[in-house]
C-alpha cells in the first residue's frame, strides 16, 4: 500500500552530506580528493597494474635512467634501479604498502579509538580521569617516537610497523572522540532524546555519531599523512619494512647508496611520499574548511 | 624592532667570523689527515679479534711487530727484532731486539724504559698461556692464533737476555714467521700491565692501549671517532703528520658525502666510482686483496663425482661477465685459488677460457650430453669476495642452461647455510675465502686438504693425497723458491681436478683527496698511515690534477 | 598559583611512575634475561651476576623488585650497554646535550621564520599572500623529513659547498667534552683555534638546524595566523582602532603580545615534535646525538640502551612540557584553571 505524503517534506540533508555539498565546491580540496582516490585505486590494483615485478630484476637493464633522460628507455618509464628493477613498478607496489597500509592502520585504529572514546565519555569518575591522566601522557609523546619505541620492543619489520602505528593512533582518536562526545552531550537534542528514554547507547548511536563523524573523519586524514610519514621513516631507518619490500621509506633508504651515481632511485620514492601526503593533507584541508563554512552558516 | 636588529648585527659579525680564518685552519689541516672508517673497532688490541675494522684501526697505527712485510713480494724484513736467526731444524727462533725503541707517552702512561725481551714474552704469553694474569682479560679468545694452533706450535719462550729471545716450536713450520708478521702479532707494554694490576684496571690494556707504533691514542668517543696523535719518539722517523682522525661513518652514501664535501680526506670502501673518477680532486685506488670468489662442487654427489663434469662446466661459465655484472667490473680474474699478488703466484697456469662447445662434448664424453638438473646454492649475504652471489647464481644459471643443464638456485639463512654446507647436503656452490695472511698455505690447506674435508672449511670434501703430500712438503721447508715450486704443483692438479672453479680475486678500495700522499693500502692485512704526508699548496694540487688527466683514475696495486 | 603547581606535580610524579613502569617492564618484554637486560652485563661471571642479582632484588616478588630499580635510576645507575660495555648514564649525557643544542637552535630557527609569516598570513588573511604561504606551509608539513635533508646535503654540501654536510665540528679541533654543549665547550676550552672552532660549528648546524626546522615552522605559521585572527577579531583591537591608533600601532603594541601567549603555550608540544625530527636527521647529518645512538641501539638489540634511553628522552620531553605550562601559566593567569596537561 503506496503512503501518501500527508506533509511536505523539506529535503535536510545530514550533517555528513552537508558537509560534502561544501566540500565539492572547494576545487583545491577535490584536486586532493581525485588524487586520494587515485592513489587508493592504485595501492588496490597496483600488483596487477604494475608492468614488472618489483622483486626481479632484469640484469641487462641495470640503472637506467627514467625515460625522458637522453639514456631513458621507454620500457622503464621510471627507470631501473641497481638491480635491474622496474622503480615504475616498485612504486606501484610500494602504494599498497606505504599508502594502502596507512589506510588500513588509520581504519583500525579509528574503530578501536572510536569504541574506547565514546565508552570513556559515558563513564565519569577514578576511571575517567587515570584514563585522562594515560591520555595526557601518551599524547605528550610524538607519534614517530612513540613508534619508534614499539618497534624497539616488537622487532623491526613491516607488520611490527604496522601495529606500532595501530597503537599510536588509537590515543588520538580516544581523545578526539571522547572531546566531541561530551560537548555534543551537554547540546539540548542530546538531552531530549535522553528524556524520551533513550539508552546511552541508542543516544550515542542515533543523535551523538551522525553529529561528529565529520571531525573524526578530519582527525582521520591528519592521522592518515602522520601514518604514511611514520610507515615510510621506520622504513628508511631500516625498523619498517624489510628488503626487498618496495616500501617507499625503505625503497629511498636502498637507493641511498646510488645517490650520487642514479638519483632518481632517491628523488622518486620521495615524491611519491611527498605526493601521498599533500593529497592526504588537501582533503583533510578541504574538510575542515567545509566544517568551518557549515558552522558559520 | 630593535631586537631583530641586535639579531641582524650578530649574524653580521658571525658571517664576518667566519671570513678571516683561512689561514690558522691552513696550518692545522695541512698536518691532520681525517679518515673516513666504515665502522668503530671492538677493542684496540688486535691479538683479540680477526676483523678487518678493528686492525686498519689499530695495527698499524699504535702497535709494531717483531717482523714485518715490504715491498711487492712481501719479503719478511726486520722490525723491532733488527734480526733473527734459525736453528737447521727449523725448531728453535732466535730474535735479536733493538734497543731504542720507546713506549707511547700518554695522558694514562709514562714508560720508564725502552720496549726489551719481557714485553715480548709478556705479549707471547699473554696468548700462549692460559694461566698468564692477562690470558682471561678481555674474555681470554685469540681466534688467529687459536686458528693456526700456535699453542700447540710454541712450546717455549726464553729470553736469553734484555734484549734476546728464542721461540722452541715442537716442529718446523715455514709459515710460523709469516704468522709472526702479521697484523695481530703485536707487542705490547709489560711495564704498562704491571701497572694496570697494580691499580687493578687490567682491562685497561685492551681499551687505553700502549704501544709502539707511529701513532697514539689520544682521544675515543665510541661510534664517533678515534683521535691519534703522532708518537713523537718513534724508533724510526716520526709520522709527517701530527694528527690522525678516523671518523667513523657507517653508511656508505655518508663516507663519499663526506669525501666530496671534502670532510674527510681518505675514506675506506668507496661506493659510486664513477662519482669519484669525475672528480678531479680524488683519488680512487685499489690493491687486490688476497681473496678468493669460487663456485664448489660436492665430488662426493654424482654428476660432480665426474671430473669431465666438473670441466665442463668450468668451460660452460663466462667468468668475464660475472666480472662485469657482480662485481662491476671492479675484481680481477681468478685462475687459480692463489692471487696474482701472491709471492707463490704461477703464471703458467693457462687462464680458463670461455668455450661452450667443448664443455657440449665434454659432456657428450661424460654420458650427460642429454642434460640434467643440479642445485647451485647462493650465499645469502655480501662479502668481501663476492658482493652478490645470489646475482651470480642467476648468471650461472643462464650459463648453463645453454649447454643443457637445469640450476636451481637455493638459498639459506647465512649462518643455516654454512652449517649445511658442512654437513654436505649441497651439490654445488658459490663461496669464497679471505686471508689472514700473505702465506700461501693460507689457502691451500683451509681450503682443499684432507684434513679440513673434516672440521668443515673443505665443502667441496675434495680429498687427494698427492695434493696433500706437496702442501705438506712445502710447510716443511722455509726455501721459497723451492715452496713456490710446490704450490705450482698444487695449483696443477687443482687446475686438472677442479673442485671448485676460481672466479675472481676482488680488489680493495679506497679514495682519497689528492692532497693526501703516500701509500695506505696493503694487499693484505690493515692500512697504514705512517708514510702519508699531506700537501697544501695549490700549485700541487694543480700540477697533480694534469698527471691524473691523461688516466682519470688512479688504479694500481701497491 | 598554589593549586596549579600542585596539580602539574601530581601530573608529573604519576606520568614518571608511569614512564619508569614501563621502562621496567621492558626489560621482561625484550628477548633474554631480565636481570642482563635491566643491567647490560653480559660478560659478567657467575660471581658478579649474583651481586647483580641481589642489587636487583631478583629474590623478591615483581613489587619490591620494582622499587629496586627505582633506587637505581635516583642514583644514575642505568646499567651498561651491551653494545660497547660503557656506562649508559655517561654516555647519554655525553649525548643528550648535543640533541638538546640542535633542538633549541630549529626551535628558534622555527619560531624566527614560522611566527612573523603566520602574522602576515593573518594580516593579509584571504589575500594572494596568505595563501602563498599556506600553501607552503602545507608542502613543509607534508615533506618527509629524511628526504628533505638529502636534498639540502645535495644542493648546499655538494653541489654549492657552501656548508658542511655532516657531524657537530671539523674533527681537526680538539674540543674537551665538558657540558656536551659544542657552543659552550668551545668558549670553555683553552685551544689554539677557539673562534674557527667556533665558526666552524656554526656552519655546522645550520643544514641540519633548518631542516629540522621546516616542519616545526609551518605549524608555528598555522597557529600565529589562527590565533592573530583571532585576536585581530577581539572587542580591545576595535577598540584600539576606534580610538584612532594607526595599524601599525595596532599590530605592534596590542595583537603582537597576546597572540605570542596563545603560541607559547605549543611550543612545549613543539619541542617534543621537534626532538622526534631531530632524532631522524641526526641519522642524516651523523649528528652525535641521542636520537642516532637510540636508533644504532636498536639496530644492535642492545635492549639496555634502548631501554634507558627511551626512559630519559621521554623524560626529558615531559620535563620541557611541564616547563612550559608554566612559563605559560606564569604570562597568562586565565590558565592556570585549566585542569590537564594538554
Amino acid at each position: 500500500m503506496a503512503r501518501d505524503k500527508i506533509y511536505l517534506e523539506e529535503i535536510f540533508p545530514s550533517p555528513f552530506m552537508q558537509l560534502w555539498q561544501i566540500f565539492r565546491k572547494t576545487p583545491v580540496a577535490m584536486l586532493g580528493f581525485s588524487c586520494f582516490i587515485f592513489l587508493i585505486t592504485l595501492a588496490i590494483f597496483g600488483p596487477i597494474l604494475a608492468p614488472y615485478s618489483p622483486i626481479e630484476g632484469q640484469l641487462d637493464m641495470l640503472l637506467l635512467p627514467p625515460a625522458w633522460h637522453l639514456d631513458g628507455n621507454v620500457s622503464h618509464l621510471l627507470g631501473t634501479d641497481e638491480l635491474g628493477r622496474d622503480m615504475l613498478s616498485r612504486l606501484m607496489y610500494g602504494t599498497s604498502l606505504t599508502f594502502g597500509l596507512s589506510f588500513i592502520v588509520v581504519i583500525i585504529s579509528l574503530v578501536i579509538g572510536v569504541l574506547i572514546g565514546s565508552i570513556s565519555a559515558l563513564t565519569s569518575g577514578l576511571k575517567s580521569s587515570i584514563l585522562n591522566h594515560s591520555l595526557d601522557v601518551i599524547l605528550s609523546i610524538p607519534s614517530l617516537l612513540l613508534a619508534i619505541i614499539i618497534v624497539a620492543i616488537l622487532g623491526p619489520g613491516i607488520s611490527n610497523t604496522v601495529w606500532a602505528v595501530v597503537m599510536v593512533l588509537i590515543p588520538q582518536f580516544i581523545h578526539i572522540t571522547r572531546y566531541a562526545v561530551k560537548e555534543e552531550s551537554r547540546k539540548d537534542y542530546v538531552l531530549a532524546s535522553r528524556l524520551d528514554g533513550a539508552s546511552p547507547f541508542r543516544v550515542l548511536h542515533y543523535s551523538i555519531f551522525p553529529n561528529i563523524v565529520d571531525r573524526i573523519m578530519s582527525q582521520a586524514t591528519l592521522a592518515q599523512s602522520a601514518a604514511i610519514l611514520d610507515i615510510a621513516t621506520l622504513g628508511f631507518l631500516g625498523l619498517g619494512a624489510q628488503i626487498p619490500l618496495p616500501e617507499w621509506g625503505a625503497t629511498l633508504a636502498n637507493g641511498l647508496d646510488l645517490f650520487y651515481i642514479a638519483p632518481w632511485t632517491v628523488y622518486l620514492p620521495g615524491l611519491a611520499i611527498l605526493f601521498a601526503v599533500v593529497a592526504t593533507n588537501l582533503v583533510g584541508e578541504g574538510i575542515r574548511h567545509a566544517l568551518k563554512l557549515r558552522k558559520e552558516r | 624592532m630593535n631586537n631583530i636588529r641586535l639579531v641582524f648585527i650578530f649574524f653580521l659579525s658571525l658571517i664576518s667570523l667566519l671570513g678571516c680564518n683561512d689561514e690558522s685552519i691552513v696550518s692545522l689541516s695541512e698536518h691532520s689527515v681525517i679518515y673516513c672508517a666504515e665502522g668503530s673497532p671492538e677493542t684496540f688490541n688486535p691479538q683479540l679479534i680477526t676483523s678487518g675494522t678493528t686492525i686498519d684501526a689499530t695495527s698499524n697505527q699504535l702497535y709494531d711487530r717483531l717482523i714485518t712485510y715490504q715491498g711487492k713480494e712481501n719479503t719478511l724484513t726486520p722490525a723491532i727484532a733488527k734480526s733473527w736467526h734459525i736453528t737447521h731444524d727449523g725448531k728453535n727462533i732466535t730474535f735479536y731486539l733493538r734497543k731504542d725503541v720507546p713506549f707511547h707517552h700518554t695522558d694514562y702512561f709514562t714508560p720508564s724504559r725502552f720496549l726489551n725481551a719481557d714485553d715480548v714474552i709478556f705479549s707471547f704469553n699473554r696468548i700462549l698461556n692460559i694461566e698468564h694474569p692477562f690470558h682471561l682479560v678481555s674474555g681470554g679468545s685469540y681466534p688467529f692464533f687459536q686458528n693456526i694452533n700456535l699453542g700447540e706450535l710454541v712450546e717455549k719462550i726464553e729470553k736469553i737476555n734484555n734484549y734476546t729471545i728464542r721461540f722452541h716450536l715442537s716442529h718446523a713450520d715455514s709459515s710460523f714467521l709469516a704468522n709472526l708478521a702479521t697484523d695481530f702479532s703485536v707487542i705490547l707494554s709489560a711495564e704498562y700491565a704491571d701497572q694496570l694490576t697494580k691499580k687493578n684496571s687490567k682491562a685497561n690494556i685492551d681499551t687505553h692501549p700502549i704501544g709502539t707504533g707511529p701513532f697514539k691514542l689520544k682521544e675515543y668517543r665510541v661510534g664517533s671517532f678515534i683521535r691519534f696523535y703522532r708518537h713523537e719518539q718513534y724508533w724510526r722517523e716520526p709520522a709527517k703528520i701530527e694528527q690522525l682522525v678516523f671518523d667513523i661513518t657507517p653508511s656508505n652514501t655518508g663516507r663519499l658525502t663526506k669525501l666530496l664535501a671534502k670532510e674527510c680526506d681518505v675514506t675506506a670502501y668507496p661506493i659510486a666510482h664513477r662519482k669519484i673518477e669525475q672528480h678531479n680532486s680524488l683519488t680512487l685506488e685499489a690493491v687486490t686483496a688476497l681473496n678468493v670468489g669460487y663456485l664448489g662442487f660436492n665430488v662426493k654427489k654424482p654428476p660432480f663425482d665426474n671430473k669431465l663434469v666438473r670441466q665442463a662446466i668450468s668451460y660452460a661459465i663466462n667468468k668475464k661477465v660475472l666480472l662485469e655484472m657482480v662485481y662491476q667490473g671492479k675484481a680481477e680474474l681468478a685462475n687459480s685459488i692463489l692471487p696474482n699478488t701472491s709471492w707463490a703466484f704461477d703464471d703458467s697456469i693457462p687462464e680458463q677460457e670461455y668455450n661452450p662447445i667443448l664443455a657440449k662434448n665434454l659432456l657428450e664424453v661424460a654420458g650427460l650430453s642429454q642434460g640434467f638438473t643440479m642445485d647451485l646454492w647462493a650465499m645469502p649475504v655480501q662479502r668481501p669476495y663476492n658482493p652478490n652471489a645470489i646475482t651470480m647464481a642467476k648468471l650461472i644459471q643462464a650459463d648453463l642452461n645453454a649447454i643443457g643443464i637445469e640450476v636451481n638456485i637455493v638459498s639459506y639463512e647465512w649462518s643455516t647455510f654454512l652449517n649445511r654446507l658442512k654437513l654436505g647436503e649441497h651439490q654445488s656452490f658459490l663461496l669464497g675465502w679471505s686471508a689472514d695472511n700473505p702465506d700461501p698455505d693460507n689457502f691451500f690447506s683451509p681450503m682443499l686438504s684432507c684434513s679440513a674435508t673434516h672440521t668443515g672449511s673443505n665443502t667441496t670434501f675434495w680429498c687427494n693425497q698427492a695434493y696433500d703430500d706437496i702442501i705438506q712438503q712445502a710447510l716443511q721447508t722455509t726455501n721459497t723458491s723451492l715452496r713456490k715450486k710446490y704450490y705450482a704443483q698444487a695449483m696443477n692438479i687443482l687446475a686438472q681436478e677442479l673442485p671448485l672453479i676460481p672466479i675472481a680475486h676482488s680488489k680493495r678500495y679506497q679514495a682519497r683527496d689528492n692532497r693526501v700522499v703516500g701509500n695506505i693500502l696493503a694487499a693484505f692485512g690493515g692500512i697504514s698511515f705512517y708514510h702519508v704526508t699531506k700537501s697544501t699548496s695549490l700549485k700541487k694540487n694543480i700540477k697533480t690534477k694534469t698527471d691524473n688527466s691523461g688516466n682519470s683514475t688512479n688504479i694500481g696495486n701497491n | 598559583m598554589l593549586i596549579f603547581t600542585l596539580r602539574r606535580l601530581n601530573l608529573f610524579i604519576f606520568t614518571m611512575l608511569a614512564l619508569t613502569l614501563l621502562s621496567f617492564s621492558l626489560s621482561f618484554l625484550f628477548p633474554g634475561d631480565s636481570i642482563i637486560n635491566i643491567s647490560g652485563a653480559i660478560n659478567a661471571t657467575p660471581s658478579q651476576l649474583i651481586e647483580i642479582q641481589k642489587a636487583y632484588q631478583t629474590d623478591d616478588n615483581i613489587f619490591w623488585q620494582y622499587i629496586a630499580y627505582l633506587k637505581h635510576i635516583i642514583q644514575g645507575e642505568l646499567g651498561i650497554s651491551m653494545a660497547s660495555q660503557s656506562e649508559i648514564s655517561t654516555e647519554i649525557l655525553n649525548l643528550l646535550p648535543a640533541t638538546i643544542e640542535l633542538s633549541l637552535v630549529a626551535l628558534f630557527i622555527a619560531m624566527f621564520f614560522g611566527i612573523p609569516l603566520g602574522f602576515i598570513a593573518a594580516i593579509k588573511h584571504n589575500k594572494p599572500a596568505d595563501n602563498i604561504i599556506l600553501s607552503v606551509s602545507m608542502v613543509g608539513y607534508s615533506i618527509p623529513v629524511f628526504w628533505l635533508g638529502l636534498l639540502a646535503i645535495l644542493i648546499f654540501s655538494i653541489n654549492l659547498g657552501w656548508l658542511p654536510s655532516a657531524g657537530q665540528i671539523s674533527l681537526l679541533f680538539e674540543i674537551k667534552l665538558i657540558t656536551g654543549i659544542q657552543f659552550i665547550d668551545i668558549l670553555l676550552s683553552d685551544s689554539p683555534y677557539k673562534w674557527q672552532a667556533f665558526s666552524d660549528a656554526t656552519l655546522h648546524i645550520i643544514l641540519p638546524a633548518c631542516v629540522i626546522a621546516v616542519a616545526p615552522a609551518t605549524i608555528f605559521i598555522r597557529l600565529a595566523r589562527t590565533s592573530m585572527i583571532e585576536v585581530l577579531g577581539t572587542n580591545y583591537i576595535r577598540a584600539a582602532s576606534a580610538k584612532g591608533l594607526t595599524f601599525q600601532q595596532i599590530i605592534f603594541r596590542h595583537a603582537i603580545r597576546n597572540s605570542l601567549i596563545k603560541i607559547i603555550r605549543h611550543v612545549g608540544l613543539q619541542f617534543a615534535n621537534l626532538v622526534t625530527i631531530a632524532m631522524v636527521t641526526e641519522v642524516i647529518f651523523s649528528w652525535p646525538g641521542i636520537g642516532r645512538w637510540l636508533i644504532e641501539s636498536i639496530y644492535q638489540r642492545d635492549y639496555t640502551a634502548i631501554q634507558s634511553g627511551l626512559l630519559v628522552l621521554s623524560c626529558f620531553i615531559f620535563i620541557v612540557h611541564i616547563l612550559t605550562d608554566f612559563i605559560y601559566a606564569a604570562l597568562n593567569p586565565l590558565a592556570r584553571g585549566s585542569k590537564y596537561g594538554s
